[in-house]
């Protein structure tokens, strides 16, 4: 077969399109190596193949070209990370410019992916803290009010105990068997402010420890003070002085060896070596 | 217009193998049409063809390096390149769609979908040409050129002898090219 024959047995035409076998395609291209006339054959139907192409080009959508250079974008900064990370035997050597700012274009694309990813991060860090603040400030209000109501109930624990342990203490006083209870009432007063007074001593008999239960006095003035008084022979005793007791219970007085009668009046503030004001209850010693 | 940059085919092969992105803009800008219609021909759907395109223009710049010259024309490379890529997708799509048909077979709205991307191809390309061979050599560049079966696998689909189905092939092949003319 001479080389006319060759170039027009059809293999040009299948090289080209892709339909010959290893073994053909090897041979045709050592035909090609050794002569310049299959080369320029195989050339022609190349050239001819590609302008048909060209001539019949159908483009597609606009988008693919962005989608490739996205793509490719993302395979030159792996490529890059590689070179980075083979500093001593680099996989290619920037020796011309081009390959330079090609490097740069895709450097700066890296950039532009990393401040896309960080700006992204932001948001989300942003309206998560937002989210985990507004959290915060709802659960650290509600501990708040919750804390607040703690102390409300311990404050009103200690109340509720102080009162009990004062009502056990009066209830023990008086359940004593050597309790003497004398009825101070204002009726024994004809001179009496408020003849509505009433208040009870009970005195132990063999402690001769006083205590006092006011059953209804009225409020006095703030420079006033009730003074609890004991006749002895005909002579008032200081028993001592008392407010209005804020929480109902009973005080307890002076101790007191002798008394025939029991009485209230009411003195300037710090109380009187003798009574100086007027007399609002009294009750003899039975 | 402003100066419309042209290479010869030799510039833009050294840019590309240095990786340049402008002559890939180039490569792109003046042969994703052609090769565009390379692809329509063989895998026939709008939408599958932009995939594959997308897919071989990848490949062109990944392979770049392994372009020899000597061998043939850049055009003729990424032209094998884009009918290799879809004879895979093809192979690929029919055989999922003969799994996806074996578990839906009544699935009406896949098809339909898949018949209003497609196009008449009769009319593009190198079809186009084939319409006016003889039928025998027709059916042989078919199943050739745009199934990318082998010499063998066609003698055995067509029961004619390996060296028939060789001459008729080039022989469609000689006729081809008279009709590119």
């Amino acid at each position: 077969m001479n080389i006319q024959e060759y170039i027009s047995s059809g293999i040009v035409e299948s090289y080209v399109l892709g339909l010959t076998d290893q073994e053909e395609r090897a041979e045709f291209e050592r035909m090609c190596a050794a002569h310049a006339e299959v080369r320029k054959a195989r050339e022609l139907f190349e050239l001819s193949i590609e302008e048909f192409a060209i001539s019949n080009a159908v483009n597609p959508s606009k988008n693919t070209k962005s989608k490739i250079f996205a793509d490719i974008e993302i395979e030159n900064q792996e490529l890059n990370t590689q070179r980075h990370g083979n500093d001593t035997n680099p996989l290619y050597v920037a020796s011309d410019d081009s390959r330079k700012a090609s490097v740069v274009v895709s450097r700066t694309g890296w950039q532009r992916y990393l401040a896309a990813a960080s700006i992204v991060l932001l948001i989300a860090s942003t309206a998560l803290n937002f989210i985990l603040f507004s959290r915060y400030k709802n659960y650290s209000n509600r501990y708040s009010i919750l804390l607040a109501q703690q102390t409300e109930l311990a404050k009103n624990n200690d109340v509720m105990r102080t009162k009990l342990y004062t009502y056990e203490n009066t209830l023990t006083m008086l359940k004593d068997p050597d309790m003497a209870i004398i009825k101070m009432p204002g009726t024994n007063v004809p001179s009496s402010p408020d003849s509505n007074s009433v208040a009870t001593v009970y005195w132990n008999n063999k402690s001769k420890d006083v205590y006092l239960l006011v059953n209804n006095l009225p409020q006095p003035a703030s420079d006033k003070q009730y003074q609890l008084w004991a006749i002895v022979d005909g002579q008032p005793v200081d028993a001592g002085i008392f407010d209005l007791p804020t929480i109902s219970g009973v005080v307890r007085m002076k101790n007191m060896p002798r008394a025939q009668v029991f009485a209230v009046t009411l003195e300037k503030r710090g109380g009187s070596v003798t009574p100086q004001g007027p007399m609002y209850v009294l009750g003899k010693v039975s | 217009m402003g100066t419309v940059i042209t290479y010869t085919e030799h510039e833009l092969v050294a840019l590309l193998k240095d990786r340049d992105s402008k002559a890939f803009g180039y490569l792109y800008d003046h042969y994703s049409g052609a090769l565009n219609n390379i692809i329509l021909q063989i895998v026939n759907d709008v939408e599958l063809a932009n995939d594959v395109l997308q897919e071989v223009f990848i490949n062109i710049w990944r392979k770049i390096e392994s372009y020899d010259q000597t061998k043939g024309r850049l055009f003729t490379w990424m032209l094998n390149i884009a009918r290799n890529a879809s004879i895979d997708t093809l192979r690929s799509k029919n055989y999922q769609n003969s799994q996806k048909n074996r578990s839906l077979p009544d699935n009406v709205d896949v098809m339909v979908k898949a018949q209003t991307s497609e196009l008449n191809i009769d009319n593009i390309g190198l079809r186009k040409i084939l319409e006016k061979l003889k039928e025998e050599y027709r059916v042989l560049i078919e199943l050739a050129y745009f199934k990318g079966y082998t010499h063998e696998e066609i003698a055995e689909i067509e029961t004619i002898p390996l060296g028939t189905v060789k001459t008729r092939i080039r022989n469609a092949l000689l006729q081809l090219r008279e009709h590119l003319k």
